[in-house]
């Protein structure tokens, strides 16, 4: 990676190297931006790999209609998602599948050659296109062969630590070279933040272990609202224990939920849809049957023996190995045990429909020249509940729309004077005297992990005011232990020790957020559910909920956006 | 215990000392050879490479052709051994199977699905077994340290070649070295390739794993090397003098054929194993072996 | 149970690196993998082992390494099946690969690799306004490579590899496979050229070292072997490796054995001076030994019989019609 480029700087620094971020650099380079994208993986690596069901579009062609795709996603979303930003995404949808079909991206097709959908969850027509049961990792490695093509320079294993904000305005950010240890300041017109969820958060979770929130935080911190943080997804087939997660696609195949009497239980939830019925519901459903003593071991049951052995191996190979790797069973024979884990952040950074993190018309406070996209992100497309495929649609689109928003905005905006080796040096500093902290009895790994089971316990599928008051309270000790913490590796070379920390710094700032927002959501709506509010409360809460940062260690600031609604008023959610 | 002998191409050709040795054994060992002069070359994986389902119409040939005798196949060449459990195993489909017999029917020969090829190593270890083996010993080969090279072929795919069913097989070669009063010798490329098939592609490569294999066996105290399969040997023995050349070191290590190493611990006379026949002297073997002290006489 | 993981450890920033072996022993359930426990080691007992790793689910590719000698993943190598009856494992960063920190390696030279063999889609004419019409078996066919996760595994374990770097390698051939079997790529002719020339499809010992070793089935070494056969039936029949292979199955047609000594002497040419020369020594020297094949290579008995076999099984073979005939010369 030439130095010269860091110096120089960047039309668009692009921080993330999945789907969304490696989107919106494609598009920031075909606007003829300098653009630069920064990951603390190589790109392959990133999390977008791990979605394995498919993507979301209405092709007209096939009889289909962008409003039925916008529809079930608002119903999904349980009302809360911004109709105009789900249109914006739906009308999209089309186009982007086949500009992505055409870089070279797979997918199953039909008898006739074209592409082959398949059902997904909470959706009435079968309209997710697939690779397999990998369409998440045949788009990453697509778009990654496009990155290669375009020639656009990877900051491979580079780790984000501040965004740099001079007078309302991002300009760069601070980084750190994981592989040396050195720490520099790159300056950057806009920056897009792609860097994905924040699952490490709640234990257990489906998530990769680099799902940290990194990008919330560094926005928050910049003085960017968070939104929706409440809105946490846990997804109904999780792998006991791992948290491994088992594709809806299973589902989509046809696959049953039964509880311990071998009943499928979902007829009791959601008799239309079944097991097809939004996450929310499913998982609820599940949780309610493992609390009432139908469980298995605190697990319900995935039954795919009926599927038969061609169709698994043809269309559910991933998953067929997954549970014989990870849970020795084969599939084919017995049913696989599975619980609701946390999967998805509905919430993130706000941002209006071109992935801006301000406001022009100056409804809502942000940071100029902040850009964000993708699951760090909350437009919001996905609202209270992400249908199953949305979020790979999610990070194409707003990718696309903040790459191509970022590189317009920077052409027209030089940057102004800013003292960037002063940011390079605090960071320095920070770092320096955290490695230089004695090592006590305590530990980083210990830390976490009980942030992860509080937010388990308290910030999951069920929620109350009490129990939420309490995590509140163990995360508020957390953090005061965590500013005591020694790192036990003191070298700068490729020093995961001092990454395990800073993401740490990062998720307890998140795991805050959730715990505030859920605090201040006095209704139950989508993926949020309050035993004490159980009842969705459109007279009061159709609305989103924005939490601004207090320095001082104070509360946040809240703020409330209504809901955009331009088609279809609140209706009751039953599937 | 008989069998239907498949020599393969080299034991005669490049290898003329792998044949004889590899039946002087078979006889003090007690098992009766019944050649299959009409079977063709496995192929090798080469001629796969052109035309796979030739490949595997020739092999099912052969596998036919043992049938007929109602023998099992021994082989005494890792690469015949690896390329005929390739064959047998996608000719495990009855389909496939139909169609292969279909072009072998003129010559009035139909495979059964059962005939299976079985390397010598095998034979020796798992058949035979180790412990007769042992008592057959008449000069056990104290102080010789010998380095195992196995032969990719031998080895891999393990699917493909019993290493679920039988794990052990991955130290049948050192396992019999020490039936045979040898020491055996751990070295890194034990189970990599030497080379061979790209001789003529990229001769320095082939050399350069010539030298690096030979050289990890010498510096880790190997006398000797010993290689189930023939087109090993040419490599290891025949380029060793290039390999010499190419790291500007001294190897020496003389390369020994299963049946020669097999063959001296069961006191056959060294004329009779060709040991003199390399390329890569083996006296030093013979010299480090000492006179012939041998068991109970 | 309790496992001994036996690593290979290097600091750079030791007074005096080089590697070293360090051991961990730790009780594990039973179904615990190398990568619970590696994690398990790095946060109760020893932070400063690094390694890389992410999904824990055998996707993203990040945790290869060598487990008892043998690249894999360790998020999905189950200990029980490695630990030894002592439960000892050893751990050692991947192969071919220069170290950077304990298990983790520069992946720089792999993915250089990737590049160089222009691992995009690279359609020609005009692009159709919805998708390209492509049977599905094509696409599912596609699938089975696309499976590759880059993880290195192959890399790590590839026995030429290990004596040269230069080679294009299992990983980076196995995805330009991807793009040579993709109807919708239009370059087809130039990239078997570019994959054919030195450093490339030909350099392959074919020893199934990374078909062994791929933890997600993508079995590289027969899309190489795919990609000789394409490249020759594209008319590359004028390489050392192209003219050994149709040589070699001449010859076996022929006479049913192989003949060692024709077949250098076709590959290389009959007035390959140069080649042939450089055969001479090894020639001699064997010669000298009586340790040559004889220059009257006698067929099998029955060969006539044996050609016509031959014959039946061309005319029946699904690659009928596409095989480029290599003459004598």
């Amino acid at each position: 990676m030439g130095d010269r480029g860091i110096q120089q700087g960047y039309d668009v620094l692009v921080i993330g190297a999945g789907l969304a971020g490696m989107r919106a650099a494609l598009a920031a380079h075909r606007q003829g931006a300098r653009v630069a994208v920064m990951s603390k993986v190589h790109p392959v690596r990133s999390h977008s790999n791990a979605a394995q069901g498919g993507i979301n579009a209405a092709l007209t062609d096939r009889g289909d209609s962008w409003e039925d795709h916008a529809y079930d996603t608002v119903k999904g979303s349980d009302w809360l998602g911004d109709q105009d930003a789900i249109e914006v995404m739906c009308q999209e949808a089309g186009q982007e599948i086949i500009g992505l079909e055409h870089m070279g991206v797979i997918f199953n097709r039909d008898e006739r050659g074209r592409l082959g959908a398949r059902a997904f969850g909470g959706q009435r027509r079968a309209r997710s296109f697939f690779v397999a049961d990998i369409t998440g990792q045949a788009i990453l490695h697509v778009m990654y062969e496009q990155i290669l093509k375009a020639g656009v320079p990877i900051l491979e294993e580079w780790f984000c630590t501040d965004l740099i904000v001079e007078d309302g305005r991002c300009v760069g950010c601070v980084a750190l070279e994981i592989r040396t240890g050195r720490v520099e300041a790159i300056p950057a017109r806009t920056v897009v933040l792609a860097t994905g969820g924040l699952g490490r958060v709640f234990e257990p979770s489906t998530n990769a272990l680099i799902c940290t929130g990194d990008g919330l935080t560094l926005a928050y911190r910049a003085g960017a609202p968070l939104m929706d943080m409440e809105m946490v997804q846990y997804h109904p087939t999780t792998l006991k224990g791992s948290g491994v997660l088992i594709t809806e696609g299973a589902r989509g195949e046809g696959a049953y939920l039964l509880n311990k009497h071998g009943e499928r239980f979902m007829a009791r939830y959601a008799p239309k849809m079944m097991e097809l019925a939004s996450r929310d519901v499913v998982s609820r459903a599940e949780m309610t049957e493992i609390l009432e003593g139908r469980g298995v071991d605190g697990c319900v049951l995935l039954d795919c023996r009926h599927l038969g052995e061609k169709r698994i191996r043809e269309r559910l190979s991933q998953i067929y190995d997954i549970a014989r790797d990870y849970a020795g069973v084969d599939i084919t024979r017995e049913p696989i045990p599975i619980r609701p884990g946390m999967h998805y952040q509905m919430g993130g950074i706000k941002t209006d429909v071109w992935g801006r993190c301000w406001d022009p018309t100056g409804r809502w406070q942000g940071v100029e020249g902040l850009f964000a996209a993708g699951e760090c992100a909350c437009v919001s497309v996905h609202g209270a509940n992400r249908l199953g495929a949305n979020s790979l649609l999610d990070t194409l689109v707003f990718g696309r729309r903040a790459g191509e928003t970022a590189a317009r905005w920077a052409q027209e905006r030089p940057l102004p004077s800013v003292n960037f080796p002063h940011w390079r040096q605090r960071r320095e500093e920070g770092i320096r005297s955290l490695l230089a902290r004695e090592v006590n009895a305590d530990s980083i790994a210990r830390i976490r992990w009980e942030m992860g089971t509080t937010m388990d316990s308290f910030l999951g599928v069920f929620r109350d005011r009490e129990g939420i008051e309490r995590a509140l309270h163990t995360l508020r000790g957390l953090r005061e232990r965590y500013e005591r913490v020694g790192v036990r590796d003191k070298g700068r070379t490729f020093n995961t020790a001092l990454l395990f920390a800073l993401e740490l710094d990062f998720m307890l700032e998140c795991a805050e957020a959730i715990a505030i927002s859920a605090l201040t959501r006095t209704e139950s709506r989508g993926a949020h559910f309050r035993r004490d509010y159980p009842q969705r409360d459109d007279v009061h809460w159709l609305k989103h909920i924005l939490l601004y940062r207090n320095p001082n260690g104070e509360f946040p600031r809240i703020a409330y956006l209504p809901v955009t609604i331009t088609r279809w008023p609140p209706q009751e959610r039953s599937y | 215990m008989k069998f239907a002998f498949f020599p393969g191409c080299v034991s005669r050709g490049g290898c003329p000392e792998l044949y004889p040795s590899a039946v002087a054994v078979a006889r003090k060992v007690g098992l009766e050879l019944e050649e299959l002069t009409g079977a063709s070359c496995t192929g090798a994986g080469v001629l796969q490479e052109s035309n796979p389902f030739l490949g595997d119409c020739l092999n099912a040939r052969t596998f036919a052709m043992a049938e007929r005798l109602g023998l099992p196949i021994l082989t005494i060449c890792s690469t015949c051994q690896g390329v005929m459990s390739q064959a047998h195993v996608r000719l495990r489909d009855e389909a496939y199977r139909e169609r292969v017999n279909g072009v072998l029917a003129e010559e009035g020969l139909s495979y059964r699905g059962q005939a299976q090829a079985k390397h010598l190593l095998w034979v020796l270890v798992e058949d035979i077994g180790l412990e007769r083996v042992k008592a057959m010993v008449v000069r056990p080969l104290r102080g010789l340290r010998v380095a195992p090279f196995y032969g990719c072929y031998l080895v891999r795919p393990s699917k493909v070649l019993g290493y679920d069913e039988r794990p052990e097989r991955l130290r049948a070669l050192e396992r019999l070295i020490e039936a045979l009063g040898a020491e055996p010798v751990d070295f890194p490329g034990k189970t990599r390739c030497c080379g061979f098939p790209i001789l003529t592609i990229n001769e320095g490569n082939a050399v350069a794993m010539v030298a690096q294999h030979t050289l990890d066996a010498k510096e880790r105290g190997a006398d000797a090397m010993v290689t189930p399969c023939p087109l090993c040997h040419l490599n290891l023995d025949g380029y060793q003098v290039k390999a010499m050349g190419r790291v500007k070191e001294r190897i020496d290590l003389p390369i020994l054929h299963l049946p020669q190493l097999v063959g001296l611990a069961l006191g056959i006379d060294p004329k009779t194993l060709r040991l003199g026949r390399h390329l890569i002297s083996a006296a030093p073997v013979l010299e480090r072996l000492g006179p012939v002290a041998v068991k109970g006489v | 149970m309790r496992v001994t993981l036996k690593v290979r450890r290097y600091n750079p920033e030791a007074p005096h690196p080089r590697p070293y072996w360090q051991e961990y022993s730790l009780e594990v359930e039973q179904s615990a993998t190398v990568l619970d426990a590696l994690l398990r080691i790095r946060e109760e007992v020893d932070e400063s082992l690094a390694l890389r790793c992410s999904c824990r689910s055998a996707i993203c590719g990040s945790c290869a390494m060598r487990i008892n000698g043998q690249a894999t993943l360790a998020c999905k190598t189950r200990l029980a099946a490695v630990a030894g009856q002592d439960g000892v494992l050893t751990v050692e960063p991947m192969g071919n690969l220069p170290v950077v920190k304990d298990l983790v390696v520069d992946m720089a030279p792999h993915w250089q690799k990737v590049r160089a063999v222009e691992a995009w889609l690279q359609p020609t004419g005009p692009e159709p306004e919805g998708e390209y019409l492509v049977p599905n078996e094509a696409m599912l066919h596609l699938a089975e490579v696309m499976n590759c996760i880059m993880c290195g595994a192959c890399v790590s374990d590839c026995t030429v590899l290990e004596v040269d770097p230069t080679f294009l390698g299992p990983a980076a051939l196995a995805k330009a496979y991807r793009f040579v079997a993709d109807p919708r790529d239009g370059a087809t002719k130039e990239r078997l050229g570019k994959y054919t020339a030195p450093g490339g499809v030909w350099d392959c010992t074919r020893c199934f070292a990374c078909v062994e070793v791929c933890p997600k089935g993508v079995a590289p070494m027969e899309r190489i072997m795919a990609l000789r056969e394409r490249a020759i039936a594209a008319g590359y029949t004028d390489t050392y490796g192209a003219r050994h292979t149709l040589a070699f199955a001449e010859l076996v047609e022929h006479s049913g054995r192989l003949d060692e000594l024709r077949l250098p002497l076709k590959t290389f040419g009959y007035t390959n001076v140069p080649q042939l020369v450089g055969l001479l020594p090894v020639a001699v020297r064997a010669l000298a030994r009586r340790k040559a094949p004889s220059p009257f290579h006698k067929p099998i008995p029955g060969v006539a019989a044996f050609r016509r076999t031959v014959r039946r099984a061309r005319q029946a073979s699904p690659t009928a019609g596409k095989q480029a005939t290599g003459g004598s010369r």
